[in-house]
C-alpha cells in the first residue's frame, strides 16, 4: 500500500506528511507531528475534543482524512497559544475554573475561539450552542460558558489581536 | 488501517470514471461524519474509498422559485441559507457545530433512523434526488429513494449528485424533538405543511424522522388533513391516524411505544402552529 504525501498549513507553517491513505488528521497531528493538543476521545464524532479550524471552521480531526485538508490552514491550540503565557480564552478558563482534568478543554477552547471570530459578543445560550458538540465529563458547563463569556468581554474590549507559534 | 487508495476526484466525470472502473467495492463518502465512525471503529473495512469533498458538487442555487442543493452542500451552508427558512430549523437541530460543517445534506438521505433529519425536511417539500450514472441523471421524488432500511433507489455505478426543492404552496413547520435541548438523536422528528384555500386544506404534507426504518410521509394523515377546515378536531385526528400509520422502534434513545405517543403529540403540535399561525398565507 503506497503512502502518500500531503502539505497543509499547520498553525502557520507548511507542513509535508507522508501517510497511509485515508490517515486521521487527528492522527497525523499526534502520532506524527507531536501536536497532542488536540485530543483523542471517542474517534466518532461525539466528544468534540479532537476539534481543531480547519480554514477557521472547527471540525472534528477524528473524522478528517488528512488528505481532505491539503492546501487548507489547519489550526489547533498550540496555534493559539503564546510562546509565553496564555491566549485570553485560556487565561479565562484558567480564571472560571473552566476544566478540571483538562481533557475537554482543548477542543472546547478551539470551538470557543472559532466563535468569538464569528461573533464577538455571544449570548450565553449561543456559547452554549456552539459548545453543543463537545462533551465535558467533570466541569459542568456552567464554568465553561463562563469562562467564554469572560473571553469575549476581554477580547472585544480590547480588540486585542491574537498570535501564536 | 487497511484501506490502500483513497481518491479525491476533482470532477463529478472523474468520481464517475473512477466508481465505473472500481465497481461497488469502492466506498462512496462524502463528510464522513457517518462513515468515518464506523472506519474508525473497524466495523467499516473499506480497501477503496472515493471523498467526494473535492468533486465540485456543492452547488447551493436558486433558479425559477426553485432551489438547487448540491449532494456535497454542507449543513452549515443548509442553516445559512435564506430561501427556505424550514431547511434552516432542519439544519440547526442536527448534530453539532463542527459536525455541521464536515456533514453534507446528501449524506443525510443514506443516514439510518434516528438520524435523517434534514430528509424529513425535505420530504415535506416534495424534494426530488438527482441520481447520476454513466448513461445521464435521473430525477425521482425523494419519497422514491428509500426502499427500505438502509437501502435506496441508487444503482450501481450512480452518485447522488444533488437536489432540487421546488417552489410549494403553504406554511411549513418544523419539530425535532430528542432528549437535550440541542445535538441529541432524534425521539422523533416531524415536518409539516399546509396549504389552504379559504380556511380549506387544499394541500398537507406530513413528513416523520425516527418513525419507520426511513424518513417517511404520513400520507394517511395527511388524506385526513386534504378537504378539512384546518382546526382542533382535524389536528387531532390527522395526528392519531399519523401515530398508528408509523412504524417507530425501540432503541437507546426511546422505546417504540414513548415515540408512537410523541409523534402524536409532536404532529399535533406541529399543525398546530400553522393554524395558530394564521389562516391562508
Ligand atoms: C456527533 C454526531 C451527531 C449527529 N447528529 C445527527 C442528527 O442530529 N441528525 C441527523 O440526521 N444526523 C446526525 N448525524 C449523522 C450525520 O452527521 C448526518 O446525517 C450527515 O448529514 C451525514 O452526511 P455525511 O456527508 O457526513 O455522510 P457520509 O458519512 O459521508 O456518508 C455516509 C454514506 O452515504 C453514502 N453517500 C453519501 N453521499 C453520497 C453521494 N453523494 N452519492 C452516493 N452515496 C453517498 C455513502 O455510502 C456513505 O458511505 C450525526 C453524526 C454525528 C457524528
Ligand atoms: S475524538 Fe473526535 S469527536 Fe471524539
Ligand atoms: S475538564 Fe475533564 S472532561 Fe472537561
Amino acid at each position: 500500500m503506497a503512502s502518500v504525501i500531503v502539505n497543509f498549513e499547520l498553525c502557520g507553517r507548511d507542513v509535508e506528511v507522508l501517510v497511509q491513505p485515508m490517515t486521521t488528521l487527528q492522527s497525523v497531528l499526534r502520532s506524527q507531528l507531536g501536536y497532542t493538543a488536540t485530543k483523542e476521545g471517542c474517534r466518532q464524532g461525539g466528544c468534540g475534543s479532537c476539534t481543531v479550524l480547519v480554514d477557521g471552521e472547527p471540525m472534528l480531526s477524528c473524522l478528517l482524512p488528512v488528505e481532505d485538508v491539503a492546501g487548507r490552514r489547519v489550526v489547533t491550540l498550540e496555534g493559539i497559544t503564546p510562546i509565553d503565557g496564555l491566549h485570553p480564552i485560556q487565561e479565562a478558563f484558567l480564571e472560571s475554573n473552566g476544566f478540571q482534568c483538562g481533557y475537554c478543554t482543548p477542543g472546547m477552547v478551539m470551538v470557543a475561539k472559532a466563535l468569538l471570530d464569528h461573533d464577538p459578543r455571544p449570548s450565553r445560550e449561543a456559547i452554549a450552542g456552539a459548545i453543543s458538540g463537545n462533551l465535558c465529563r467533570c466541569t459542568g458547563y456552567q464554568p465553561i460558558i463562563d469562562a467564554i463569556e469572560k473571553a469575549a468581554d476581554r477580547l472585544s474590549g480590547s480588540g486585542e489581536q491574537t498570535g501564536g507559534r | 488501517m487497511t484501506v490502500t487508495d483513497y481518491f479525491l476526484p476533482r470532477s463529478l466525470s472523474e468520481a464517475l470514471d473512477l466508481l465505473g472502473a472500481r465497481g461497488p467495492s469502492l466506498m462512496v463518502m462524502a463528510g464522513g461524519t457517518v462513515a468515518m465512525p464506523l472506519v474508525n471503529d473497524g466495523i467499516s473495512l473499506p480497501t477503496q474509498v472515493m471523498g467526494l469533498r473535492h468533486a465540485g458538487l456543492d452547488e447551493l442555487r436558486e433558479e425559477d422559485g426553485e432551489l438547487y442543493i448540491g449532494a456535497t452542500v454542507t449543513l452549515t451552508r443548509l442553516l445559512r441559507q435564506q430561501a427556505l427558512p424550514v431547511l434552516s430549523e432542519a439544519a440547526r437541530n442536527t448534530a453539532s457545530w463542527s459536525v455541521r460543517n464536515m456533514a453534507t445534506v446528501g449524506g443525510n438521505l443514506f443516514t439510518p433512523p434516528p438520524g435523517g433529519d434534514i430528509a424529513v425536511a425535505l420530504l415535506a417539500l416534495d424534494t426530488s434526488v438527482a441520481l447520476t450514472g454513466p448513461a445521464g441523471t435521473r430525477l425521482i421524488p425523494l419519497g422514491a429513494f428509500y426502499t427500505g432500511f438502509m437501502t435506496n433507489a441508487l444503482q450501481d455505478g450512480e452518485l447522488l449528485t444533488g437536489l432540487r426543492v421546488p417552489r410549494v404552496a403553504g406554511d411549513t413547520a418544523f419539530i425535532k424533538f430528542g432528549r437535550k435541548a440541542s445535538n441529541t438523536p432524534s425521539v422523533v422528528t416531524v415536518a409539516v405543511r399546509v396549504a389552504r384555500h379559504d380556511g380549506t386544506v387544499t394541500d398537507a404534507r406530513i413528513a416523520l424522522g425516527a418513525a419507520g426504518p426511513h424518513p417517511l410521509r404520513a400520507s394517511a394523515a395527511e388524506r385526513v388533513l386534504a378537504g378539512s377546515a384546518l382546526g382542533p378536531e382535524a389536528i387531532e385526528a390527522a395526528a392519531a391516524v399519523a401515530a398508528e400509520e408509523s412504524q417507530p422502534f425501540s432503541d437507546g434513545v426511546a422505546s417504540e411505544w414513548y415515540r408512537r405517543k410523541m409523534i402524536r403529540l409532536f404532529v399535533a403540535r406541529a399543525l398546530d402552529r400553522i393554524w395558530q399561525g394564521g389562516e391562508d398565507r
